[in-house]
């Protein structure tokens, strides 16, 4: 349900994106760091869900505050001469990979319980096979 | 159970503004940058012209919304009081004179670029490139066959334009052109088709391998000139 979700939103999305009009080239550079910091919270969203710790609030608040933020401090370096989005860019993508990992670990334990009870079953089935062949001999 | 179908819409709503945000991104970045700089400066120094190319076009388009506004507020004027309706189409002959005011009427429509040729392998490389002389004796020629308006890559000619060579593109007008050049003039279609004359100029241009088309049309639209017209010295004589 919640990957049909993803997928279906990207797909509007992209369709969406491709017939919408581009934006003025000086408002691309903090829309560029506003999509890190909305990818960054759409990972912890997703990690989240996993982790079974998912709030609606704390999600919606993070995707808009980051965003909002990341965009301030990049107007603010711009003033000050200190590119100060690169931080920013660091941090999200430090967090993305945290939470990307997350996510790998969950669904490679998940593979790696099925595996262990597809062996589990398998040499059962394989002995109750030789006792029937013992039987028939 | 309605946990998660609220937790779905909101990551799928998320994701759909995620990746609206990613596409817009791509097309703006696609249109604005012809090619990767190879390094921080250069990018710095791209993103800056941009950046005024921009400001540029805004200011014109403000330009153009006064302009409008100016128009629409002499119509009021003059819708009002019959006697400064004479004033008014005073007003709109002239500007059509002097090139303030959009044209447009049958007329032809030149092309003109540069040769294709490697520039290595010929003796002269500056014989492949359309010369501002090149631009300059056409429209003499146009207007000998009574052009009523020319235009080059869009800038009017006007009294005051200036032509001249830079390196490797042309100014008209103060403004940067460059190969290809469109060319169009307004006037008897018939009389403008002569200069595709054989022997004329525009067969020398095509001898000497550069492209030069000319093409007919009952319905050429001509930009008006965008810079201002003053003058200081020249006083009228009463």
């Amino acid at each position: 349900m919640v990957v049909f979700a993803i997928i279906i939103g990207c797909l509007l999305g992209a369709i969406i994106g491709m017939n919408a009009p581009t934006i003025s080239y000086t408002y691309s550079s903090y829309l560029a760091i506003a999509i890190i910091a909305a990818l960054d919270s759409v990972f912890g969203g997703i990690a989240s869900v996993i982790n079974k710790k998912f709030d609606i609030k704390i999600f919606i608040s993070g995707f808009f505050g980051n965003a909002v933020l990341a965009i301030l401090l990049t107007i603010l370096g711009e003033k000050l001469n200190v590119d100060i989005y690169l931080a920013a860019i660091v941090v999200f993508v430090w967090r993305m990979f945290m939470n990307l990992g997350t996510i790998r670990r969950y669904y490679v334990e998940k593979w790696t319980n099925r595996v262990k009870e597809m062996h589990k079953n398998k040499p059962e089935q394989k002995e109750n096979i030789t006792v029937a062949d013992e039987k028939q001999t | 159970m309605v946990n998660k179908k609220i937790i779905s819409i909101v990551l799928g709503i998320m994701c759909l503004a995620l990746t609206m945000g990613i596409c817009i991104q791509m097309k703006t970045v696609k249109k604005y940058s012809t090619a990767e700089g190879q390094n921080y400066d250069q990018n710095n120094l791209r993103a800056e012209v941009l950046k005024y190319r921009e400001k540029y076009e805004n200011t014109l388009k403000e330009i153009e919304k006064i302009d409008d506004e100016l128009e629409k507020n002499i119509e009021e004027a003059t819708n009002q009081n019959a006697d400064l309706e004479d004033a008014r189409n005073q007003i709109q002959q002239g500007n059509k004179l002097i090139g303030t005011t959009e044209v447009t009427g049958p007329g032809v429509i030149i092309k003109l670029a540069d040769s294709e040729i490697e520039s290595s392998k010929v003796l002269d490389p500056s014989l492949l490139v359309v010369h501002d002389l090149d631009i300059f004796y056409i429209i003499n020629e146009l207007k000998n066959a009574g052009a009523e308006a020319i235009s080059v890559n869009e800038q009017r000619i006007v009294s005051t334009t200036a032509i001249e060579c830079g390196g490797n593109i042309i100014t008209v007008n103060g403004e940067k052109i460059g190969s290809p050049f469109t060319i169009k003039a307004i006037g008897l279609p018939e009389n403008l088709v002569n200069l595709d004359r054989t022997g004329g100029y525009l067969e020398k241009m095509r001898e000497a391998g550069l492209t030069a088309d000319l093409k007919k049309s009952n319905n050429v639209t001509i930009p008006k000139y965008s810079g201002i017209i003053n003058y200081k010295y020249a006083k009228s004589i009463n």
